[in-house]
């Protein structure tokens, strides 16, 4: 298993090469690695019956318990099957289908078709993640295609996100599940599922991720947009692969999640919906593509439903629509895009009498929608009738189920038979379209897939091998249901026919029912939804970015204080009882001095010439400085005065080559009164926490000591003694320090003596270089 | 200081030198070592040979100083501190130097290039006012040798920085951190001011830097101050030890914690503290950003670790709140604002604020898997982000790096290598599977899980989805648009660049294929020293 998916991962980085060595008709050779993993699949089913299930695993991390983990058990081998078969056929169709851009998107086919492998096998469900994730990758790269449209950039885009975004979630919904469980196997999750705690979080994100990766509504509008993609890519993981991953998770997850009160009403609510709604945006279609796109994801909303019943009968129905569908829908694009590709259009109200010009070609389409509208014998039929058993003996709410899968199905008919019609049918007044003959390999896999359909349909018991199995995780009624094309005259059969009768009456008053759908007022539009979601966040974002990030300092600047308000502030303010501090010694002194540093302050802030902003802070120091020594600290009082002093002159020194005045400031009150709150703020609780924090003191101050060594020192002075005594090393550090950056500051004085400019030459050259700037113009 | 060791001091008794663990302590020392010595040669040889001088000693600093870490690994077994408990060597700490060392590796490569830009991306005489005569003439071949060669002080500011944020991430207490924190932010906020070209910019960020670093270190100062009056001491152990005890003044430890983490954020550019972060990434040369987002993200959050594990874990109910704040702010800035950026080290800068916010849920986890994944994170983060500046450095036109997003169009049309590694390592800052990103987020997003913080989880999950958006589309523009008619040029890097570039590239690859090799390092007994 693994070295099947190493080898489709190892490969891929040879296809370019292939492809430009022998041309797109390489991929024929290509095609050649999932066909031998669909042959070893098959080996695997006779083990299946007896109950052997091969199993393997590699460690990745033993210290995180990170492992690759695979087992192959019914669901899995079922998946193998459809990922690995519909893998060959598409990307041997490719051969014929795709031209220039053939390497790339082969490569990526490839790679996506062993994540889709190791994705279904995969028994840890970190190791689910990891492909699922790739495959998202490798979805958005073949959406993007050449990307020269808009249009696919868009699609690529969106594809991603949601299910990115899903996946995310999706991986925390694992991680919440493994911790809760103790382990992060799958197999031994099912085995002892974990209940309460954290399992109903876990059991509704893994839903989510679940439903946007299958395009479950809301979610669905990425998979008609991601229709932009080349046929083989939307053929094969926009229907039958990819997509299925989260119906696969679904189904998976359900036999050990189903108690999780919410997990049956949600997954039933929302599958059963999504197909009635697809189905029905599916008959407005005119884009045989975005028809199917539709198709698919009502479809999916059915797997939904099924696998999320929990019953013994659902689980068979939904194994069986999963492989009748990822046939028949794989087929039909394959057929699109066929007659795309030979008529040049796919566009409904085009094409015209297509069929008659390749009847292969519609004998082929004719099998698949067969089994799409549930017709006998194909397997779709099959997939039906179990799915109408599955709710027919339950009670009220199985029946409303019941109700809402026969409109489903009924609308299914009508625009299977929409498709056969828009794309072979011969349109009274549209002119013929001109077709060329398609070659044989093209049409090849298409038609395999297409009878595969039908034997499948013929032959129940190679369906009941490969799906009673799953069924089994659930108890089985008494009657145990078989899938058999004749079941006898059993009302589910009665309601099959009236189903396809009322599907074909929808059909041909088709006309009718558009009309009266136009006046009904419009659905919520989920695209439109996301679109808004998308725009409005770059709005936030534009808006944002304009406000904060204008370059701006000061702005930056407010922004921290404002955060330190907000934090350190408020935890001052509410967080601790304001200690009340010893009244202060006051001296009547204190008052003028205060009043001049204040004023100064605020002088500062009016100031437009260079020289008076920094004469005025000089006086806040000055000021400062006098209340030291008011406070009996004359030696600190005398550094602060010689540091204001020196300061003074270096900038006036400075200010020699700076214009007299300030830039004019942004007068704008809306701008400044933010910060003049923030500046406010700032210095009320600088002040309010100096004056908390010398009464929050509880150690004793270590001045107090100072004082009392002093004597020891043999110091009158106690400054003195902290200077050259207490703290002699401290000085000696300072003292070097100080040296140091009178060297630097010398030396740079020096260096800009040495290398003075001459202005005249300046300007000169500033002339020069202006006139050579003209010529350029 | 206490009372008993005044009364030491006072007694005057002899003064014990501390016990020095040479062995532990020499990577600082040989990076310091080299350091003066690359002052040295700036001062004693001749400009024309210093680039060459510069560049091995740079480099033999680095290496011997690997070497030398590398040999005492192998002899480490206990965690202990060393220089009178200035210092603790214990697994985060070597961890981090040994991520340290081999980031700062690459990025003097990148530093040291100069095939990219002819002469190097740093201006020849930083002193020059841009625009004018002189700095004209530096540009200027003179005499048809080319333009002047750069100013080769970066060399030794570089591993004066890289010897500040290894002592950063190994200080035990308080004041050795901001001690370590000036030492490295000083050569940076000087380094910022290099660029060859866009001189205003570069010039104008350095200012930027510095005016808000200082800011910073001050609330970082006044945060220490405050936590010396509470606990009496500065030392992380002992800060511990006091919050236990519980019968101190909670205003101070809050307070005192509150604006410490200010300063400590400002450095990691943590948002709301980010608002330098993208004007200094686009503004700084090129290099010098990936050395600023690599290592300095490592030695701030290696800082932000230790400080909330060690000193304050016992405390930690009555803060984390605010910090789970700042964690979401800080993801939901970095995602939702890197949307709309058009210049690409603009957007990376802004990733690196979402990832800082990552980096913190991981960092809140105040488990032994909290700390281990967030130093793995921070291990495979600075790899990417080292490379992804690496091939911004490529993309040039006529006037240098062709930053705008627009002239990335259609790169993969020109040179398809370039393109499919930048998209590898954008996906690897989007954390998708099999590259170090997702490990390093799947392991950080589980500590916090079972640390019980889903809710922040859920959040930063959300987020990362959101910014998934901006790296997708780069991939977009890259391989779906047309390239432009007069679009940028990849130049061909030279050895240098490109070794520095492989390696970051190798590095995401091997953390995301085979994390082990660094998981099982990280593991179980990641215990700080006592």
């Amino acid at each position: 298993m693994l070295f099947l998916i190493a080898v489709h991962l190892a490969l891929a980085a040879v296809v370019p090469l292939l492809v430009r060595r022998l041309g797109p008709r390489g991929l024929l050779g290509v095609a050649l690695v999932p066909a031998i993993t669909f042959g070893w699949a098959l080996t695997q089913v006779p083990g299946l019956e007896r109950g052997a299930i091969h199993q393997e695993t590699l460690t990745w991390s033993a210290g995180l318990d990170l492992r690759f983990d695979f087992r192959l058990d019914a669901l899995a081998l079922l998946m193998l099957l459809l990922v690995s078969g519909v893998g060959a056929a598409v990307l041997a169709y490719s051969a014929y289908y795709l031209g220039g851009d053939a390497g790339r998107v082969g490569a990526l086919l490839l790679v996506f078709a062993g994540a889709m492998a190791g994705l279904v096998t995969a028994d840890h469900l970190v190791t689910l993640y990891v492909f699922w994730e790739l495959t998202t990758v490798c979805s958005f790269l073949l959406i993007g295609e050449q990307g020269i449209k808009e249009q696919s950039r868009r699609a690529a885009i969106q594809a991603a996100l949601v299910t990115m975004l899903g996946g995310l979630l999706m991986l925390l919904g694992f991680v919440l599940l493994g911790e809760a469980a103790g382990t992060y196997r799958l197999s031994e999750i099912l085995a002892a599922p974990p209940h309460g705690g954290t399992v109903p979080a876990a059991a509704a994100l893994i839903l989510l991720g679940a439903f946007t990766k299958s395009a479950q509504l809301p979610f669905h509008p990425w998979l008609p947009a991601a229709m932009v993609a080349p046929t083989p890519v939307s053929a094969y993981l926009h229907a039958a692969a990819m997509v299925k991953a989260g119906v696969y998770l679904i189904a998976r997850l359900t036999p050990g999640l189903a108690d999780v009160p919410f997990w049956r009403p949600v997954a039933l609510t929302v599958g059963l919906l999504t197909l009635i709604v697809a189905a029905w945006r599916a008959l407005r279609e005119t884009d045989l593509k975005k028809l199917l796109a539709y198709g698919t994801v009502s479809e999916l909303g059915l797997l939904t439903a099924l696998f999320g019943a929990a019953t013994h009968t659902a689980a068979l129905a939904g194994a069986v629509m999963l492989l009748a569908h990822g046939l028949f829908k794989a087929t039909l694009f394959l057929v699109t895009g066929i007659v795309d590709h030979q008529a040049g259009s796919r566009d409904l109200r085009e094409l015209s009498g297509v069929g008659q010009r390749l009847p292969a070609l519609s004998a082929v389409a004719v099998l698949a929608a067969a089994s799409m509208a549930g017709l006998p014998p194909f397997l779709g039929y099959l997939g039906k009738e179990a799915t109408y058993e599955a709710f027919w003996h339950g009670d009220t709410p199985d029946h409303l189920v019941l109700v809402a899968l026969a409109v489903g199905f009924v609308l299914t008919v009508a625009y299977s038979a929409r498709f056969l019609w828009g794309a072979f049918a011969h349109k009274p007044g549209v002119a013929a379209t001109k077709v060329t003959l398609p070659a044989t390999g093209f049409v090849l896999p298409a038609g395999v897939l297409g009878v595969a359909g039908l034997l499948f349909g013929l032959w129940p018991h190679a369906s009941n091998v490969l799906a009673t199995p799953y069924a089994d995780h659930y108890p089985s009624p008494v009657e145990r249901y078989h899938l058999a094309l004749w079941q006898g005259l059993t009302p589910t059969l009665v309601l099959s026919a009236l189903v396809i009768v009322l599907g074909l009456v929808v059909y041909a008053g088709l006309d009718r029912i558009t009309a009266v759908r136009q006046r009904l007022p419009a659905l919520p539009d989920a695209e439109r939804a996301f679109e808004r979601t998308v725009r409005g966040v770059n709005q936030i974002a534009v808006g944002a970015t304009r406000y904060t990030q204008a370059g701006s300092l000061p702005l930056y600047l407010t922004t921290i204080l404002l955060v330190v308000l907000v934090g350190p502030g408020t935890m001052l303010l509410f967080g601790t009882t304001l200690a009340s501090p010893a009244p202060p010694d006051l001296v009547a002194v204190q008052l003028p001095l205060a009043v001049l540093v204040l004023g100064a302050a605020l002088g500062v802030l009016r100031a437009r010439n260079r020289l008076s902003a920094v004469l005025m802070v000089g006086v806040v120091g000055y000021g400062v400085a006098g209340l030291f020594v008011v406070h009996g600290a004359p030696d600190l009082a005398l550094t602060q005065f010689l540091v204001e002093t020196l300061t003074l002159v270096v900038v006036v020194l400075v200010l020699r080559r700076m214009p007299v005045r300030f830039t004019p400031l942004e007068r704008s009150w809306r701008l400044r009164w933010p910060r003049w709150i923030a500046a406010l703020g700032v210095g009320l609780f600088v002040g309010t926490f100096a004056v908390t924090a010398t009464a929050a003191r509880t150690v004793p101050a270590v001045s107090r000591e100072y004082a009392d060594r002093s004597e020891e020192a043999g110091a009158r002075n106690v400054v003195n003694a902290i200077l050259v005594d207490f703290r002699a090393l401290d000085t000696l550090g300072e003292i070097s320090v100080l040296a140091v950056t009178a060297v630097g500051v010398a030396s740079l004085v020096l260096v800009t003596r040495l290398s003075a400019i001459k202005p005249r030459r300046v300007r000169q050259h500033a002339a020069h270089n202006r006139r050579t700037e003209e010529d350029r113009r | 200081m206490n009372v008993s060791t005044l009364t030491t001091v006072f007694a005057q008794g002899p003064v014990e030198a501390p016990a020095i663990d040479f062995a532990a302590v020499a990577p600082i020392l040989i990076v310091f070592g080299g350091a003066c010595l690359g002052v040295l040669v700036e001062a004693f040889f001749p400009r024309h040979t210093r680039w060459t001088w510069q560049v091995v000693l740079a480099l033999l600093s680095i290496g011997t100083a690997g070497l030398a870490f590398g040999l005492y690994l192998r002899e480490f077994t206990n965690p202990t501190t060393t220089l009178a408990d200035r210092l603790a060597v214990d697994r985060p700490a070597l961890f981090l130097w040994g991520t340290l060392i081999a980031l700062a590796l690459a990025a003097v490569l990148l530093i040291a290039d100069r095939t990219i830009e002819p002469g190097g991306s740093f201006v020849a005489q930083a002193a020059v006012r841009a625009g004018s005569v002189q700095d004209h003439a530096l540009n200027i071949a003179p005499g048809g040798t080319g333009p002047a060669g750069m100013r080769t002080e970066i060399f030794p500011l570089t591993l004066f920085a890289l010897g500040g944020m290894m002592v950063f991430t190994a200080a035990n207490d308080l004041l050795t951190m901001f001690i370590a924190l000036e030492v490295l932010s000083l050569p940076l906020y000087l380094m910022c001011g290099l660029a060859r070209r866009r001189r205003l910019l570069s010039q104008e960020a350095a200012v930027k830097y510095f005016l808000l670093g200082a800011f910073a270190s001050a609330f970082f100062l006044y945060g220490l101050a405050l936590l010396y009056g509470y606990a009496g001491s500065v030392k992380l152990t002992d800060i511990a030890t006091a919050t236990t005890a519980g019968d101190r003044s909670d205003t101070l430890l809050f307070v005192g914690l509150g604006l410490l983490v200010v300063g400590l954020m400002f450095k990691a550019s943590v948002g709301p503290f980010h608002a330098w972060t993208p004007d200094v990434y686009q503004g700084a040369p090129t290099p010098v950003t990936a050395f600023m987002a690599a290592c300095t993200k490592v030695a701030a959050f290696g800082a932000i670790v230790r400080v909330f594990h060690v000193a304050f874990q016992a405390s930690s109910w009555e803060w984390r709140g605010v910090l789970w704040a700042i964690a979401i702010a800080s993801m939901a800035i970095g995602a939702v604002l890197g949307l709309t950026q058009t210049d690409i080290k603009r957007m990376i800068a802004y990733s690196s604020i979402a990832h800082a916010g990552f980096l913190l849920v991981g960092a809140l986890a105040l488990t032994e898997e909290g700390r281990s994944a967030t130093l793995f994170y921070l291990l495979a983060y600075g790899f990417t982000t080292l490379a992804v500046f690496g091939i911004i450095s490529l993309v040039r036109d006529a006037d240098g790096e062709a930053t705008h997003l627009s002239q990335w169009a259609g790169l993969a049309k020109r040179s398809p290598v370039t393109a499919w590694v930048f998209t590898f390592l954008l996906l690897a800052l989007a954390g998708i599977p099999l590259t170090s990103g997702f490990i390093g987020k799947f392991v950080v997003f589980t500590a916090a899980v079972q640390d019980g913080m889903a809710p922040l989880v859920v959040i930063a999950l959300l987020m990362s989805a959101v910014a998934a958006f901006f790296y997708l589309r780069v991939v977009v523009l890259m391989f779906f648009s047309d390239p432009a008619p007069d679009g940028p040029t990849v130049t061909v890097p030279g050895v240098f660049t490109t070794v520095a570039i492989t390696l970051g590239v190798l590095v995401t690859l091997l953390l995301g294929v085979y994390p082990a090799v660094a998981l099982d390092w990280v593991g179980p007994g990641l215990a700080f020293a006592p």
